[in-house]
């Protein structure tokens, strides 16, 4: 049964990230991105890392990708115009470069003799506690990543926390910008 | 289950090679950040999955703290997008061609 | 003012002055003159305080003025007795000749440029009177030579001033290579460049002396002395004014030569100390037969200076370096006599310096004329005059030690006398032989009085018993050995005899064939090929010039070859041209389109995969 959710959420993953690329407009490529992200998830479930799924789910199935179409909507761009001058040849390079990177990926990982296939460990649902600090073996629980935010990772969660402050007043400092000063300077230009 | 880890791997880095394609073969910005973000994910899945079989909870966390990171990095971006549009009024990567200038 | 006080104020009078004038009084004549003038009366107050503060021992001072680690180098005073004699000589003279100069240099254009030179020549000349060690003294000896070249190339709109302020600056430096090469070996040899150190040491060793040394040492007296075979220079240095000459050429740069050999004569062993006997009798004599060739009232005097300074080398070399400091200073006095009523003589005559178009000047400038027929007498050391006594000295020297120097220098006496005889019978008696003389009046008042007070000098500045107690106590000592020598009585006699006889033939001589106020030379008339071969004075320039344009042209243009071809050719142009060609290829790189620079982007990654999977 899993093996064929596998295979099921891996195809979903990948043709509608393939659709993204390939659908002209934007926002069909968003929507399907959405579909890949949600398949992510799935694939995360499998691996049971519940956590980061519903993760996936609300941070980039979610925000990320409203913010991305609400871009798009307050762009309006056109759909990609066909190229002025035929682009054969970036395409087929494209194209090329895409069909040699899944060649190499799938000869390289498809090949047991040259990677070793490490068994499944069993994993337990609630982890030991937070003497446990260093190594924290892999659980279900959503409890490891507090013990791990907390204690080993707690210098590059707070560099994270600040991070986030630091884009969220470079995003209002980009914008403000935008509206007022360069405007200005373009139209007495 | 009887999946191994190169199945995960496999699906891993096909999804980073159709995110290099929509990098390489879309002219529209917002589409090749959205690939971006798809190579991304794809490094994700890889993490995870590493994370699982070896049983160690820190490629979580990584992924962990790139989920954050990315959530910043597409809010500064698509900024950064919309400030160009409102300048250049097109955000097709042919037209923003002024370093060949 | 204690007497170091005295000593550093004035070696900065004459700086600060050349400084004022150099900053703010470039176009102001009349003041930088009279600045220049207040300054060389100062430091001259200022050295007499020094001198007369010193008593009997000497004043030594010093400062770290640079040190690299171990080595250290001192910027100091040493006023000993040989450098209180030559200040007060050079702080006295130097003042007359710069009242001479207001008067001489009334009505040049650049005045501000000539006053500030003089300042700067002052300052360096004193610098290296007082120096107390090698490195001190090469520096203020380089300054000397600047200073030089800066006045003789005043008139610089000549060509005659441009080529000879080249010349004396080329020539010297050939001398100042090996003297800085010198001064490197004996820091090596010595560990200090200190001259009292250095005394010391060769005291208590005197097997420390080095021949080597030594013989580096003296080519920058050689140079800056024009002896033998720079002595080129010197006869050209006359395109520069004539208070210049006098200055510099006569009365104290090229003595500098002698003097720092007096300074440095306890590193020279007795075989270089020949050598030098033997230079300065070669110089007297050569110098003395190419007098003869010159119709320029300033180049006789020229040779006649390198004559004298042959003199003084011999002396030097003969191991009298007190009767070389006598003869120095009172050359200085009648040499400096000659050169400024030389250019009182120029002056009244409207610039006209060949003797044969002079004459008569004994009417029209009777002062001149008197002062300097005093100035020729005592240069051939007419019994009673300032000459008499250094040279009298001199030759009795040679006659105790080498008689074949004694006879040349006899024969440069007699030719001294030929020469100066010429030129004062030619140039002052007779009638006028050209417009500019027969309107030529006496100079005025800041000329003349120089003269007068030099031609004192000239008369009495021989008589050591007469000069304040605190200086020349080297001269006494050496006259004082020399009385004692062995056979001097009788060698006094036969001097007194063979010296006066030489004067009195060679002045008589010269009236009798040249005659009085000749028109033309009679000795190139007579005797055409003799004067060419004199003219040709051994054919130094001539030899140097056909070095310069068959060894060193070449040479050159070997050099040059390598350095257009191989370094800007090659290395600056070529490697220029690469990085040029590498940011041509690389610019074709920069296409301003995206997609493209994720191919690069994407190539580069593909590489670093295959270098880290060992496929590379």
């Amino acid at each position: 049964m899993a093996d064929l959710l596998f295979y099921l959420f891996a195809a979903i993953t990948l043709i509608s990230a393939l659709a993204m690329v390939l659908l002209p407009n934007a926002v069909n490529g968003a929507m399907c991105m959405i579909v890949s992200f949600l398949g992510t998830a799935a694939l995360f479930v499998l691996l049971d890392a519940y956590f980061l799924a519903i993760l996936q789910v609300l941070v980039y199935a979610g925000a990320v990708m409203v913010l991305f179409l609400f871009i798009i909507m307050l762009l309006n761009v056109d759909e990609e115009a066909p190229r002025a001058k035929p682009a054969k040849l970036s395409i087929f390079a494209a194209l090329s470069g895409f069909t040699i990177l899944s060649v190499l990926v799938v000869s390289l990982f498809n090949n047991p003799s040259a990677l070793p296939e490490p068994p499944v460990i069993e994993v337990a649902e609630n982890p030991l506690g937070p003497s446990a600090a260093n190594g924290i073996p892999f659980t279900t629980s959503a409890k490891s990543f507090g013990y791990s935010l907390f204690t080993k990772y707690m210098l590059p969660f707070q560099v994270t926390g600040f991070l986030l402050l630091a884009a969220m007043v470079g995003v209002i400092v980009v914008s403000k910008r935008m509206t007022e000063t360069t405007v200005k300077t373009e139209q007495s230009d | 289950m009887t999946i191994g880890l190169n199945a995960f791997l496999i699906v891993a880095g096909l999804l980073f090679a159709i995110g290099m394609l929509g990098v390489t073969l879309r002219r529209n910005t917002l589409v090749i950040f959205m690939s971006l973000e798809l190579m991304l994910n794809a490094v994700n899945l890889a993490l995870v999955t590493f994370s699982r079989y070896n049983g160690t909870m820190d490629g979580n966390l990584f992924v962990f703290f790139i989920i954050t990171v990315a959530a910043a990095e597409v809010a500064l971006g698509l900024a950064i997008i919309v400030a160009l549009f409102k300048r250049r009024e097109t955000i097709m990567v042919e037209q923003l061609n002024a370093l060949n200038r | 003012m204690t007497p170091v006080t005295a000593l550093t104020l004035t070696l900065l009078i004459p700086l600060a002055s050349a400084a004022g004038i150099a900053f703010f009084l470039r176009r102001r004549g009349g003041l930088a003159s009279t600045l220049s003038v207040a300054a060389a009366a100062l430091l001259c107050i200022c050295s007499f305080i020094a001198i007369n503060a010193r008593g009997d021992a000497a004043i030594v001072a010093s400062w770290d003025w640079l040190s690299f680690g171990e080595f250290k180098v001192s910027m100091g005073f040493l006023l000993d007795d040989v450098a209180a004699t030559m200040l007060a000589m050079v702080s006295f003279v130097g003042l007359l000749i710069h009242v001479f100069s207001l008067g001489y240099m009334k009505s040049d254009k650049a005045q501000a440029r000539f006053f500030g030179g003089l300042s700067i020549f002052m300052f360096s000349m004193i610098g290296i009177i007082l120096a107390d060690n090698l490195i001190m003294i090469f520096v203020f000896w380089e300054l000397v030579g600047f200073s030089s070249y800066m006045l003789i190339g005043h008139y610089l709109e000549t060509e005659e001033a441009k080529a000879a302020s080249k010349k004396a600056f080329i020539v010297n430096r050939v001398g100042d290579l090996g003297f800085l090469i010198g001064i490197v070996l004996a820091y090596w040899h010595f560990g200090t460049t200190d001259l009292t150190k250095m005394e010391q040491l060769t005291l208590g060793h005197p097997e420390l002396v080095n021949a080597g040394i030594a013989a580096f040492l003296i080519c920058g007296f050689i140079g800056k002395s024009a002896q033998f075979p720079l002595h080129v220079w010197l006869p050209d240095a006359m395109a520069g004014p004539t208070p210049v000459s006098a200055l510099i050429h006569a009365a104290t740069m090229v003595a500098a030569g002698i003097y720092f050999l007096i300074r440095i004569s306890f590193l020279l062993p007795v075989e270089v100390l020949g050598f030098v006997a033997w230079l300065g009798t070669a110089v007297a004599v050569y110098a003395g037969f190419c007098a003869y060739a010159q119709n320029d009232i300033k180049r006789i005097l020229a040779y006649s200076t390198l004559s004298q300074l042959g003199y003084m080398a011999a002396a030097f070399g003969l191991g009298y370096p007190g009767i070389a400091l006598f003869h120095l200073i009172t050359h200085a006095f009648f040499k400096a006599l000659l050169f400024l009523g030389a250019g009182s003589v120029i002056h009244g005559c409207h610039h006209e310096q060949d003797i044969f178009k002079m004459g008569g000047l004994l009417k029209r400038m009777p002062i001149t004329a008197i002062t300097f027929a005093i100035g020729v007498l005592a240069l051939c050391g007419v019994y009673g005059l300032a000459g008499f006594y250094s040279k009298d000295a001199i030759l009795i020297a040679g006659g105790l030690e080498k008689t074949v120097i004694f006879i040349l220098l006899t024969l440069g006496a007699f030719l001294t006398a030929g020469y100066m005889g010429r030129l004062f019978w030619v140039a002052f008696l007779g009638a006028p032989k050209s417009d500019a003389a027969s309107h030529a009046k006496e100079s005025p008042l800041t000329m003349v009085i120089p003269l007068l007070i030099l031609a004192g000098l000239s008369v009495v500045g021989g008589m050591i018993q007469l000069w304040p107690e605190g200086l020349g106590a080297l001269i006494r000592f050496d006259l004082e050995r020399l009385h004692h020598a062995e056979g001097y009585s009788a060698m006094h006699h036969d001097v007194l005899i063979y010296g006066s006889a030489a004067w009195v033939v060679g002045l008589l001589g010269a009236f009798f064939f040249y005659g009085v106020g000749a028109k033309d030379d009679r000795l190139a008339r007579i005797a055409p090929s003799v004067f060419a071969f004199l003219k040709a004075r051994l054919w130094f320039d001539e030899i140097y010039g056909f070095y310069v344009s068959q060894v060193q042209d070449r040479f050159a243009a070997i050099l040059s070859f390598l350095d257009v071809f191989l370094l800007r050719g090659l290395i600056i142009r070529g490697s220029a041209g690469l990085v040029g060609i590498l940011g041509l290829g690389v610019r074709t790189l920069h296409v301003g389109n995206l997609h493209a620079y994720v191919y690069w982007f994407l190539g580069g990654l593909l590489l670093f995969w295959a270098f880290v999977g060992t496929v590379l």
